[in-house]
């Protein structure tokens, strides 16, 4: 638990913020504030100065420009199931949840786009267009909770994005709110834009450089035909392996993923139990998706490689309702942790995919060494690993060895040529972490960027970049 | 009592991934994490670590305006037990003396008989003058007025013709509001359990369930009314029949009232008129050609994880057309005196159900839906809507099908 924030903005503040966006939605009583001191990484906790929550884009221009003539901090938050701290406030910090704002201006079924508010659930989307026969493609596993303001602001990807790609590869254009109350309109709805590509600047940029208002993105068709294998292994090692096979026989599946004993255990003491054999050592989860010949070509091809690498078994949903509960249980899989400890942190790295088998051996040495429970629920079919490191935080020795086993997993990804987040953002999270993949010039550069948005830091301070790369840190030194 | 932790060790295993989110009926309203299941638990941690006082009032203000429908706790990968959690705080707001003087009033008129039968009375006299009928609208007080006339009983007086009563003897729970307005909904529980084979049994003695002081956290009240039941009813039957999603809900979990093994016993034996009606098939009616939609109550779904039954009770009515709207298994925004003391917030969440029975096409004639809040808010929201709908229990429709089907006299 982060000590409490005490602070309280200045009363002028206040009440100018409640004139923007109406008293109530201004939250300064320290029990208000502090169900915001966390997101879905609750290790990291830090209370804000205060909370406000408007509900147009109007409000959100009119209080970033308040906040720019008051020289006040702020950071935005989506729904708070973000994963490396990267939605919290602490300091003088103002909070701006964007959950109210959660319109579906439109959807176009022919030119295939949808425009909405930063607030709308990811999920909500994606219903909505299914009428059209159309889709939002991005899924992250907290896609019934998550805004795709958030999605944005994190990149974020999802089992779906190894073969449709991440959230970047579905935004076309942005109204986006800079720092200082100014607006941008960056992108084009319709066709490929002239200069450089500001929205891929924009989306991934972890609300250090404003707030998106208005989001055009790309729908895609759903699928005509979708088959979706459940193969289990006696070790993890033939899953690592199956899954290297798998796209090195040139297959794309929609999705590839994997989950270990433990992982499993957690899922199928849950509600949303999905059938998976608890005794298996891992299982993959495979989605063919296309037209049906092809589908079904690849589908046999993708069978003979799992029975190939020793799975004891492949099963194919037979029903939506039998593959809904697949993914159900594959998706639902972070939360369930809690059945195993209290406190859980889940770490987020990527390794190139043949590295996979030597990585998991690893993670399962560290994990024996500092006499930890290792969870690994991931995307094995673009190496980004997610090994859930299940604890009680009232245990400090074991809060101890957790952070110290943690880095120690970071620091193999990258031995292995890995990366150090693979769609959960930096955050606070993996701050420290940067220098270790990032020189200090391309970390100088991130520095210069972010200041032509925000020369006086004061969206989303102290996260992704570590102040000491910059350049007017360094220089006087 | 529940845990050494008096109920707070239940909300242990949230690990704050916010999958609850889109499940609660006050967050979508508002917004707002202090109004959602992730941040209440965040404030009662914080109350139970003793960091927040239990006389806080925003933390009064945020836990007050839960619904208590428990949307949450199906959706939780980690099986967090909220309702627990979340009467263990009330509870300790309660002993703080936070309950409000309007609460304490209704709560202690609920738990005297003397009191609630005259005001019951007064409430059914006035329902047959046809004032809240006429009267019922959009203002506050017009929308009680509609509640009242939502309690509206159908045709009556008749009795099931003899037939072999081979699947038990069954103890019918009158309870207090149902009792005092829904009376009609009685007759029908009775009159299909008895076509279906039961046999019904009157116990007097029995009084209020209790809920609704379990849920404001007057424990020692509602453990008392559980008290009475027991002795009432312990022994009597081999099922005890609720006809309303929250007194079924609270007497399946009489054991936290009472750690007793005739609590237990009791508890074991409590079924919902839905459960033994489709155990007994249910016997098939007469045609109604009608469209309806079905709710379900959150006590019903979430706290006694009852889904398919009522479902199977309708499905005994042939050519009968049951619709069921987006939202159906989402709260009314009545639970228990929410309504009374959150208007608001209430009417807000109403206002979505609401909405989509009007926008469906073609529109039902009857919402249906098996617990008197929910019936009353419902009703009323109809009403205020201007909309020619009505509101009826499950069991009501199926009487209606085995009048007109000749099983009755």
């Amino acid at each position: 638990m982060a000590p409490a924030n005490t602070d309280r903005p200045d009363p002028g503040l206040l009440a100018a913020l409640g004139a923007i966006v109406g008293p109530k939605w201004v939250r300064s009583h320290l029990t208000e504030r502090r169900p915001f001191e966390a997101d879905g990484l609750p290790t990291h906790a830090s209370v804000p100065m205060a909370v406000v929550l408007p509900s147009s884009r109007e409000q959100v221009i009119a209080v970033l420009k308040l906040l720019a003539e008051r020289n006040v901090p702020w950071v935005a938050r989506g729904a708070g199931t973000g994963l490396s701290g990267g939605a919290l406030a602490g300091g003088n910090a103002v909070l701006i949840p964007l959950t109210r704002m959660n319109r579906i201006l439109s959807i176009d079924p022919v030119r295939q786009r949808a425009v909405i508010e930063p607030g709308v659930v990811n999920a909500r989307l994606s219903d909505a267009a299914a009428p059209f026969g159309l889709q939002y493609a991005p899924d992250p596993s907290s896609q019934t909770a998550c805004t795709i303001g958030g999605n944005v602001a994190e990149n974020a990807g999802g089992p779906h994005c190894l073969k449709y790609g991440t959230t970047t590869n579905h935004v076309v254009a942005l109204e986006a709110v800079l720092p200082d109350g100014s607006l941008a309109r960056l992108g084009s709805p319709h066709g490929e834009p002239w200069g450089p590509d500001l929205v891929g600047l924009f989306v991934g940029s972890e609300g250090m450089f404003g707030i998106a208002l208005e989001i055009t993105v790309r729908l895609v068709p759903l699928p005509t035909t979708i088959r979706t294998l459940l193969a289990d292994f006696a070790t993890v090692r033939d899953a690592t392996e199956a899954v290297g096979s798998i796209v090195a026989a040139g297959i794309v599946p929609a999705a590839l993923e994997m989950m270990d004993q433990a992982c499993i255990a957690a899922v199928e003491a849950s509600i949303y139990a999905a059938g998976y054999p608890t005794d298996a050592a891992a299982v993959l989860l495979v989605e063919l998706d296309g037209a049906t010949a092809s589908v079904e070509a690849e589908a046999a091809l993708v069978h003979e490689l799992l029975r190939a690498h020793r799975a004891r078994g492949v099963r194919s949903a037979e029903t939506a309702t039998d593959r809904a509960r697949l993914w159900q249980g594959r998706k639902k899989a972070f939360g369930a942790m809690g059945r195993v400890a209290p406190d859980l942190v889940v770490q987020d790295a990527v390794v190139p995919r043949s590295s996979l088998p030597s990585i998991l051996e690893t993670i399962g040495t560290i994990g024996r060494k500092y006499r930890l429970t290792v969870c690994n629920v991931f995307h094995a079919g673009d190496g980004n690993l997610h090994p859930n490191i299940c604890y009680d935080r009232r245990d400090s020795a074991l809060a101890d060895r957790v952070a110290r086993a943690s880095a120690e997993i970071m620091e193999a990804c990258v031995a292995a040529g890995g990366s150090i987040t693979g769609e959960h953002g930096v955050g606070a999270d993996k701050i420290d972490y940067m220098p270790m993949i990032f020189d200090s010039t391309s970390l100088a550069m991130m520095c210069d960027v972010r200041r032509v948005f925000d020369p006086a830091n004061r969206a989303n301070p102290n996260k992704v970049i570590p102040i000491h790369a910059c350049r007017e840190w360094r220089e006087p030194q | 009592m529940t845990g050494t932790r008096g109920g707070f060790e239940a909300l242990d295993p949230c690990v704050h991934c916010g999958f609850c989110l889109p499940a609660c009926p006050t967050y979508l309203a508002t917004g707002d994490e202090n109004d959602s299941p992730r941040g209440r638990i965040h404030l009662i941690r914080a109350l139970e670590r003793g960091e927040i006082q239990p006389t806080d009032r925003a933390l009064v203000e945020h836990l007050d305006a839960c619904l208590g429908c428990r949307g949450c706790e199906p959706v939780c990968p980690s099986g967090v037990g909220y309702g627990r959690g979340l009467e263990a705080a009330r509870v300790r707001l309660a002993a703080a003396g936070r309950l409000p003087l309007e609460v304490r009033a209704i709560l202690a008129v609920f738990a005297r008989a003397w009191l609630l039968r005259p005001a019951l009375l007064l409430a059914r006299w006035f329902r047959a003058t046809g004032f809240p009928d006429r009267l019922s609208g959009h203002s506050p007080i017009q929308f009680l007025l509609g509640m009242l006339a939502s309690t509206t009983a159908g045709p009556s007086g008749s009795t099931p013709k003899p037939a072999p009563a081979t699947r038990g003897r069954v103890a019918l729970f009158r309870g207090c509001v149902m009792d005092g307005l829904f009376g009609h909904v009685h007759e029908a529980t009775r009159r299909t359990l008895a076509a279906n084979g039961y046999e019904i049994v009157e116990v007097d003695g029995q009084t209020c369930c209790g809920a609704l002081h379990d849920h404001a956290g007057d424990r020692a009240g509602a453990a008392a009314l559980a008290e009475a039941n027991l002795r009432a009813f312990a022994g009597r039957a081999d099922f005890l029949v609720v006809n309303s999603a929250g007194c079924g809900a609270l007497l399946k979990d009489l054991p936290h009232l009472i750690p007793s093994d005739a609590a237990r016993a009791l508890a074991a034996k409590v079924r919902d008129v839905t459960e033994l009606l489709a155990a007994a098939g249910p016997r098939p009616g007469a045609p109604l050609a009608e469209r309806v939609c079905y709710d379900a109550p959150c006590h019903l779904q979430h706290a006694q994880g009852i889904h398919r039954e009522p479902l199977q009770v309708l499905n005994a009515i042939p050519d009968l057309e049951i619709a069921l709207l987006p939202g159906f298994d989402r709260c009314c925004g009545s639970a228990g005196l929410y309504g009374v003391l959150h208007p608001e917030l209430s009417r807000a969440i109403l206002g979505e159900k609401v909405a989509a029975i009007a926008a469906a096409t073609p529109q039902p004639s009857l919402v249906l839906t098996g617990n008197p809040g929910c019936l009353m808010q419902i009703g009323a929201g109809l009403r205020a809507a201007e909309l020619p709908i009505g509101v009826a229990h499950p069991v009501e429709l199926l009487d209606r099908s085995y009048r007109a089907a000749g099983y009755y006299h």
